[in-house]
């Protein structure tokens, strides 16, 4: 605990032209890497939250009809009485788990938190293009929270219709029991897509008309790629949804019928309208956590990334595409044919580019200088666990085999390889790799790797065994399984992952302590501790100031993967080291000419 | 009338983005426009090309509107390309659930 | 009382030459166009919601003037395309730093939108007084002919429930959009009258201008597509 890092860390109010309040820096506060910062608590509470969901839905599949332990008495007799969960419950426990998880955690936590903390300062700039506007999107985001929360102390209980609201289950109280949830439901998102939307116009502008000189468009680093690209699919895909929401929301509290069959409403437009907002979601979801992994891959490995160029076209290839595949979530829902087929081959040619993703990611590692710390244990993690989510995602792409597969326990598989092996450990090899920059101290190498293999281990335990549920025949969001003969056998599987899911949620606390204790208890950290070649290592300071660079706007003259490069003696030569001031190895003399011979 | 009007397209002075377009000139064939489609609604034509010509009409107007008044004409090429990202979009949404029906 | 503050440089309306060349054009104005994008998808969202609706249950919806008032909207159409008009002559009004004729350009733009969203609101009022209503349940539409004519409570139903719901959801939304926009305007002139904007730096006029040309160019299209196709 010195001084410097004290200093460091408050330096925000100091360097300022006129000194900022607490509130102006820490509440209301219009620098990006606070606002990272702030979607990073907000985001973390909400994952908690989600894994708290997931733990519940988990008890009733593993422990069918037995009481909550513990805290079984806390809950009320509409939704757990006695703490045996009812199934209305269950079903908005199914429901929230994965809004809170999808639009409260994970999408704040890769686009809110790295969009702004990187994007700046991986392109040289001192701040967004719109601060206020920054500001703006973090705090309209907080009652869209806050009302999502309200909706489970409401009459009738919390949304229960799926996070993908289909119809008439959504429209119709009268099948769900569920009023007032849905709307709250409705207007919650409505809501947070003004967050999305701004902090996406936000993204795109700045790295179109701010990067620093020199940093070209094929020097920027990839997770700035990833979230540039990102940022367009959240400001064309979110209003599509903003839209359907209101639509449905209309026909849950004016009576219009536009997807309720009744009024001659079309339940399958419902469907097309979500899904063509919802399959560039799950891209979303995924783009900036591959644009993280790249960054540690190649920073760990002590290696250029392998194939950049193609890396960024790839995110490119995959962000058109994904516009063109939504088709897939609903090959079971009755849809023209010739449609579906059509959905069926762009489905099965949009794996091209995710693979090549994979290959680079590979190709990278392939005889690097291996550093195996936390950063790279998780991304080394996200790329396995890609490769199994990505080769389910092979069979669903099929229309005839997902005729078997959809709305199983195989398709949950596949959701969660993609955005827990997925994302979420993308999400955690960014935290542990930026904690120093964020922070000024390093993030417990001990504790991030205990945290790593019992997350690692117990995931797999978790969701590995579900591609067997979903290949029995074990449909998605069913209360109770055993009503069905066929399933029975099951129960042993399902009460194993129950135990799992218990040690995986359990196992995120020694992460959030190790969180917490680091900021103020970790090493101190350097300057640049991983070596990096970026402008946020190399130009900024640890942690940085308003405005970022002390020195004024860097200079760009080099890609950001020089790792191990030939023309510096150093394993690294970042992107802002002018040529005559690199470390160059020695020019070795020419070979002295032999003696003359015939 | 105000002193500012100009009436050469294009017309850009030395020292920056100073194009104009003949504003109320514009403003005429809108209206015209605009009373042709009212008029063209009423025709007794088959549907199909009652609503073609609408739309041609309509993206006609809307254009006129784009490149002019939002001068769009003198804007960078590039900003063309960004302006123009959502069109297949709209158009792959229309017309894949179209084919449900 | 100017509150504006010394540009950095000389004229604000062109590119930041601090960073490389990005779009070429200054960062706010292409903010707002990456804005109307996203604006662009909102009402394809619920303009192509009606179009698929209207191919799978034509028979909810009515001929061109049997039950809206073409007349009136072709007249209110015409009358936005004149805050348009009126709009850019403020912005070039600015451009040749006339301060007089930008806040009398901006005034009209003002008046000519509110009597827009005034004139869509009576309309609602006439139709919802038809039974032209958004809700399923109270959809009770004869026809303006056959409502005239007294004959409300006998006449056959024209269209259908979904033709209310997207009639109202469509134009109701671009009325919201229009209001904000009229609200915009006035914030602009507040501080046009306070002497913010200057020939080398009104960006302010520049962007409002941008958004009240797309809600124009919605209008445009919705009119046509909603009233007469």
């Amino acid at each position: 605990m010195s001084t410097t890092a004290m200093a460091a860390r408050h330096e925000t109010a100091a360097e300022h032209h006129h000194e900022l309040g607490f509130i102006r820096t820490y509440i209301f506060s219009t620098d990006h890497k606070m606002i990272a910062k702030q979607f990073l608590l907000a985001s973390l509470f909400f994952l908690l939250v989600g894994g708290i969901l997931a733990a519940g839905v988990r008890w009733q599949l593993g422990f069918p009809g037995r009481p909550i332990p513990l805290i079984g008495g806390l809950f009320s007799d509409t939704t757990a009485p006695g703490g045996i969960v009812l199934p209305e419950f269950y079903n908005a426990m199914v429901t929230m788990h994965a809004t809170f998880m999808i639009f409260f955690a994970i999408m704040p936590l890769l686009v809110g938190v790295w969009g702004n903390y990187l994007i700046p300062l991986q392109i040289g700039a001192p701040d967004m293009a719109f601060p206020r506007l920054n500001m703006f999107s973090f705090w309209v985001s907080v009652p869209a929270g806050i009302i999502m929360l309200a909706g489970f102390f409401v009459e009738g209980g919390h949304a229960g219709a799926g996070w993908t609201a289909y119809a008439p289950l959504s429209t119709n109280p009268e099948y769900s029991g569920v009023r007032m949830g849905q709307v709250l439901w409705l207007v919650s998102l409505i809501i947070l897509g003004f967050s999305s939307l701004t902090g996406a116009v936000n993204y795109i502008t700045t790295v179109l008309n701010m990067r620093a000189p020199g940093m070209t468009w094929f020097r920027m680093p990839l997770p700035v790629w990833a979230l540039f690209i990102t940022s367009w699919l959240v400001l064309l895909a979110i209003p599509i949804l903003t839209g359907g929401l209101i639509m449905l929301l209309f026909d849950q509290t004016i009576g219009t019928g536009f997807f309720a069959p009744a009024t001659d409403g079309e339940p399958l437009l419902w469907q097309h309208v979500f899904w063509y907002f919802g399959h560039p979601e799950v891209y979303i979801l995924i783009l900036p956590a591959m644009g993280l992994v790249s960054e540690v891959i190649s920073n760990r490995s002590r290696k250029p990334i392998f194939g950049y160029h193609s890396m960024v076209l790839a995110i490119i290839a995959i962000a058109f595409l994904g516009w063109i595949v939504w088709g897939h979530h609903m090959f079971q829902s009755g849809m023209n044919p010739l449609l579906g087929t059509t959905f069926m081959i762009t489905t099965i040619i949009i794996a091209v580019p995710s693979s090549i993703k994979v290959f680079n990611w590979l190709g990278t590692l392939w005889r690097g200088d291996l550093h195996f710390d936390t950063p790279m244990l998780h991304a080394i993690a996200f790329v396995s666990m890609f490769i199994i989510g990505g080769l389910s995602g092979m069979f669903m792409a099929s229309a005839p085999v997902d005729i078997f597969l959809h709305d199983t326990y195989y398709i949950v598989a596949h959701i969660h390889y993609v955005l827990f092996g997925g994302s979420l450990f993308g999400i955690f090899a960014g935290i542990t790799y930026w904690f120093p920059k964020m922070f000024g101290r390093m993030f417990s190498p001990r504790l991030g790797k205990v945290h790593f293999w019992l997350t690692f281990v117990s995931y797999n335990l978790v969701f590995f065994p579900m591609h067997n549920l979903g290949l029995k025949g074990h449909m998605r969001r069913i209360y109770d399984p055993n009503q069905y003969e066929f399933l029975q056998p099951l129960q042993p599987l399902n009460t194993f992952i129950t135990i799992s899911a218990f040690v995986l949620i359990a196992g995120q606390l020694i992460f959030a302590f190790a969180f917490f204790w680091s900021m103020y208890k970790g090493k101190e950290a350097p300057q640049n501790p991983w070596k990096a070649n970026t402008l946020e290592w190399t130009a900024a300071p640890t942690p940085p100031p308003h405005d970022n660079f002390p020195g004024g706007t860097p200079v760009v003259y080099r890609g950001p993967y020089e790792y191990s490069s030939p023309e510096s003696t150093d394993d690294f030569l970042p992107q802002d080291v002018p040529p005559d001031r690199v470390l160059r190895p020695e020019i070795p003399r020419e070979p002295s000419p032999l003696p003359t011979g015939d | 009338m105000t002193d500012t009007q100009h009436t050469t397209p294009g017309a850009g002075h030395a020292e920056g983005e100073h194009h104009e377009a003949p504003y109320l000139l514009i403003w005429a064939v809108l209206l015209v426009l605009t009373l042709a489609e009212v008029g063209y609604a009423f025709l007794s034509l088959p549907k199909f090309w009652l609503a073609l010509g609408l739309i041609v009409m309509a993206i006609w107007k809307a254009l006129l509107v784009t490149l002019y008044y939002m001068h769009l004409r003198f804007e960078p090429k590039r900003l063309w390309v960004l302006a123009t990202a959502p069109l297949p979009l709209v158009v792959i949404l229309i017309a894949a659930v179209l084919t449900e029906f | 009382m100017t509150t504006h503050t010394p540009a950095l440089q000389a004229n604000m309306m062109v590119p930041d030459s601090t960073f490389e060349p990005g779009m070429q054009v200054y960062t706010m104005k292409l903010g707002m166009w990456v804005f109307l994008l996203s604006e662009v998808m909102f009402f394809t969202s619920l303009i192509g919601s009606y179009i698929i609706l209207r191919f799978a249950h034509p028979d909810h919806f009515a001929q061109p003037g049997v039950v809206l008032n073409v007349p009136l909207t072709a007249f209110n159409t015409f009358f936005l395309i004149c805050s348009s008009v009126t709009m850019v002559k403020a912005f070039a009004a600015i451009q040749h730093g006339d301060q007089r004729w930008l806040k009398l350009w901006l005034l009209a733009t003002i008046l000519i939108g509110s009597m827009f969203v005034g004139i869509q609101v009576v309309e609602y009022n006439a139709l919802a007084h038809e039974g032209f209503v958004p809700g399923a349940a109270e959809y009770s539409a004869v026809g303006r002919e056959a409502f005239k004519a007294g004959l409300a409570e006998t006449a056959p139903v024209v269209g259908g429930p979904l033709y209310g719901a997207t009639f109202y959801t469509m134009t109701g939304f671009h009325g919201v959009h229009v209001t904000i926009g009229v609200i915009c305007l006035i914030f602009v002139l507040i501080r046009a009258l306070r002497g913010h904007y200057i020939q080398l730096d009104h960006r302010g006029v520049e962007l409002i201008g941008l958004y009240w040309h797309f809600v124009d160019l919605v209008w445009i299209i919705l009119f046509t597509i909603v009233y007469l196709i």
